[in-house]
């Protein structure tokens, strides 16, 4: 008995002496730079597909140029990652531990809205600007932290680009399906009234849970409905489902639109490449619009043997060079790096980028489109890769 | 005061003394700790809270009750729901009755039912109220997340957590010592004897259901604010029932410290891992409790009851 007491304090004695100690700095001249994320649980597949690849080849990438240029000073990334598991409270005391205990030089976001959300009284409590490229919602900027930074497109700006294009088709009537999360519902709300605005009748709107298994019955009878346009406001479980289940019904329309997870190339990997080609969704860049597009593409690919998505992963690199110049232009003090950031217009593989207050005001909202296995963006025309293949050519 | 009721009250004072001793003792952390060792601390504490009150039914009756989940969820709703318009201790009080009247609505509906369905029902609980929630959000106010702007202090919380702890604690103290308990005990050894010898037993499995509910939903609601964003697939999260069932079982669910000492073994030694073997993490969690589960079927506390004497 006495001896398994024993054994039991020094268990709980080792554990509390392991967490008190802070982790270490491997050189004290390292910039340590922390961030917690999902490696397990159910945000794990975006998280490791769209965000924390694009953290450690960034790290290496300026690992190998020599270090992070900190006042004429070359000093090397320390990388300090933790799993979230997927869980709120883990999010919000990893933050707590890298702010208050490790008291790490800068902070990278975790992936998500509601976790994005979840540490921006934390960045604005201890003054870390957070340059966020997975999370979306007026909520978000409407929250007006200063030290909070959103990269990606707002819903509005999306939809008012797809109801553009499709007003230049001339195209009268749509069938939308929503994703019951915030994301489908504020996206349904900003495409409601794009709609509005430009004269296009939504013939029919249903919106599903995100675990549904069976989406047949709902576009059974929007097909029945025949819209110009079918539109899914999904979430990835949704956009991979609608694609098969459409495809196995035969359900085209002129144009077949589905929103997160278009973007990766799993989608176009699963699917094939035939399948998918003329359906549309949510991008902004690919290998083609630019050169240093090009050249991010072809790092990624080398270190990672897989292909970026072609949405929020260079969204997340265009934040970490915008850390990265705001650090060489004005040290590691942190509110002087809020300002930088909120006040310059900086140079990002997608193009130049300005933020007013927490929105990025400069990337304009895409629409891209499957061909021939790459997401060719088709609109704005200024921006365009490719003309759009309309109408959608029927299923492969 | 009957003889009986008074052997019952033994050592009750004492104990209860303890408890509001180590809860006054607690409540210094927060002017000596920094942030993150705070929120460990919560961790714990909430746990302990979370796990205390499900072995108060559980425990004795030896139903697995899946349903922690769901009351938790539903507190933090309360929070989101309300915190515009009431201060933040009174939305704690109002997730935490919320809790309770939800169990006791549902266990009117299915306490009769025992073993694998009642753990399967209470689970499937979790996503009907999550389900629910996310219908009326929808529907009535065209969204699906809320935001909490103004969320107290990191110690304010602390304390709150604290405070529910203390108070599950005390709670169940008394409930083990009290006529409620016994009949409890009763219906977990054979409760067509229980009912023969006089004990209303759905009386006492929902009043005793109810009252270990009140427990996660004022932690839930109280817990709400540090997360700012309130969704429901994010609150309503089935590992936090998991857990704390695992807990109280390590601990031992017939105890009243087994529970305690296992959430603040568990949160320290999950945190420890997650942070330094981050690869590792689940595979020695997972090999840790295969061996507790096999060698130490009653919990960790039957380490140290054995030589106490057997239980009245």
């Amino acid at each position: 008995m006495k001896r398994s007491k024993s054994f039991m304090g020094i268990a709980v004695a080792l554990t509390a002496a392991a967490l008190l100690a802070p982790v270490a700095p491997a050189a004290a001249q390292n910039v340590r730079i922390g961030y917690a994320i999902a490696r397990t649980g159910p945000w794990a597949p975006g998280a490791q597909v769209t965000q924390e690849p694009n953290y450690i080849m960034w790290a290496e990438q300026v690992n190998a140029a020599g270090g992070l240029n900190v006042g004429g000073k070359k000093r090397k990334i320390e990388l300090i990652g933790y799993d979230d598991r997927s869980n709120m409270e883990t999010v919000v005391r990893s933050y707590e531990k890298l702010m208050s205990s490790d008291k790490v030089d800068l902070i990278l976001p975790p992936w998500g809205t509601g976790a994005n959300f979840a540490i921006m009284s934390l960045a604005k409590k201890y003054h870390y600007p957070m340059l966020s490229c997975t999370a979306t919602g007026r909520k978000l900027v409407d929250a007006k932290n200063p030290y909070f930074f959103a990269l990606l497109q707002q819903p509005d700006v999306m939809m008012d680009a797809l109801a553009e294009y499709m007003v230049a088709r001339k195209v009268k009537t749509a069938a939308v399906i929503h994703v019951d999360e915030l994301f489908g519902l504020e996206q349904f709300t900003s495409l409601k009234s794009s709609m509005a605005k430009k004269g296009i009748k939504i013939l029919e709107a249903k919106s599903y849970p995100l675990g549904i298994k069976d989406l047949s019955p709902v576009l059974k009878d929007m097909q029945a409905k025949k819209p110009d346009a079918f539109i899914g406001l999904t979430y990835p479980p949704g956009t991979f489902l609608s694609t098969g289940q459409a495809k196995a019904i035969g359900f085209n329309a002129k144009i077949f639109y589905l929103a997160v997870g278009t973007a990766f190339p799993i989608y176009r990997d699963k699917m094939g490449a035939a399948t998918v080609e003329g359906v549309m969704g949510l991008g902004t860049w690919n290998p083609k619009t630019g050169a240093a597009a090009k050249a991010y593409f072809d790092a990624h690919v080398k270190r990672w043997k897989k292909e970026p998505d072609r949405w929020a992963s260079a969204f997340c690199y265009a934040g970490l060079e915008i850390l990265q110049d705001a650090v060489e232009k004005v040290g590691l003090d942190r509110k002087k790096i809020r300002d930088y950031i909120a006040n310059t217009t900086h140079q990002t593989i997608i193009g130049p980028m300005r933020f007013k207050g927490s929105e990025n005001v400069s990337t304009p909202g895409v629409v891209s489109q499957w061909q021939s296995g790459e997401f060719e963006v088709v609109w704005p025309p200024q921006r365009a890769t490719s003309a759009a293949l309309f109408p959608k050519p029927d299923w492969k | 005061m009957s003889r009986s009721t008074l052997t019952r009250m033994r050592g009750v004072p004492r104990a209860l003394t303890l408890t509001v001793v180590a809860g006054a003792l607690l409540a210094v952390l927060p002017w000596l700790l920094s942030d993150f060792m705070l929120s460990l601390a919560l961790s714990c504490l909430m746990f302990a809270a979370l796990a205390v009150s499900w072995s108060m039914f559980c425990g004795p009756t030896h139903y697995l009750s899946l349903a922690t989940s769901a009351f938790f969820g539903l507190g933090a709703y309360v929070t989101a729901w309300g915190l515009e318009s009431m201060p933040y201790g009174l939305t704690v009080l109002a997730g935490g009755l919320v809790g309770a009247a939800f169990a006791a609505l549902i266990g009117v509906a299915v306490l009769h039912l025992r073993g694998a369905y009642f753990a399967v029902i209470t689970f499937g609980l979790t996503e009907l109220v999550l389900h629910s929630i996310t219908y009326v959000e929808k529907t009535m106010f065209e969204t699906a997340g809320r935001i909490i702007s103004d969320a107290p202090e990191n110690a304010v919380i602390y304390w709150t957590v604290l405070g529910i702890t203390v108070l599950a604690v005390a709670t169940a103290i008394l409930v083990r010592a009290s006529r409620l308990g016994f009949a409890l005990a009763g219906i977990g050894g054979d409760e067509e004897r229980a009912q023969t010898l006089g004990v209303n037993a759905r009386r006492a499995k929902v009043l005793a259901f109810s009252l270990s509910a009140f427990f996660p939903g004022a932690l839930g609601a109280a817990m709400a604010v540090r997360w700012t964003y309130i969704e429901p697939m994010s609150v309503f999260n089935p590992f936090i029932g998991f857990q704390t069932v695992l807990i109280a079982m390590v601990g031992g669910a017939q105890t009243l410290l087994g529970p305690i000492v296992s959430s603040v073994f568990f949160s320290l030694l999950t945190e420890f891992l997650r942070l330094r073997f981050p690869y590792a993490f689940l595979l020695v969690l997972g090999i840790l409790l295969v061996v507790l589960v096999l060698y130490l079927p009653g919990g960790l506390a039957s380490l140290f009851v054995r030589r106490a004497r057997p239980h009245a």
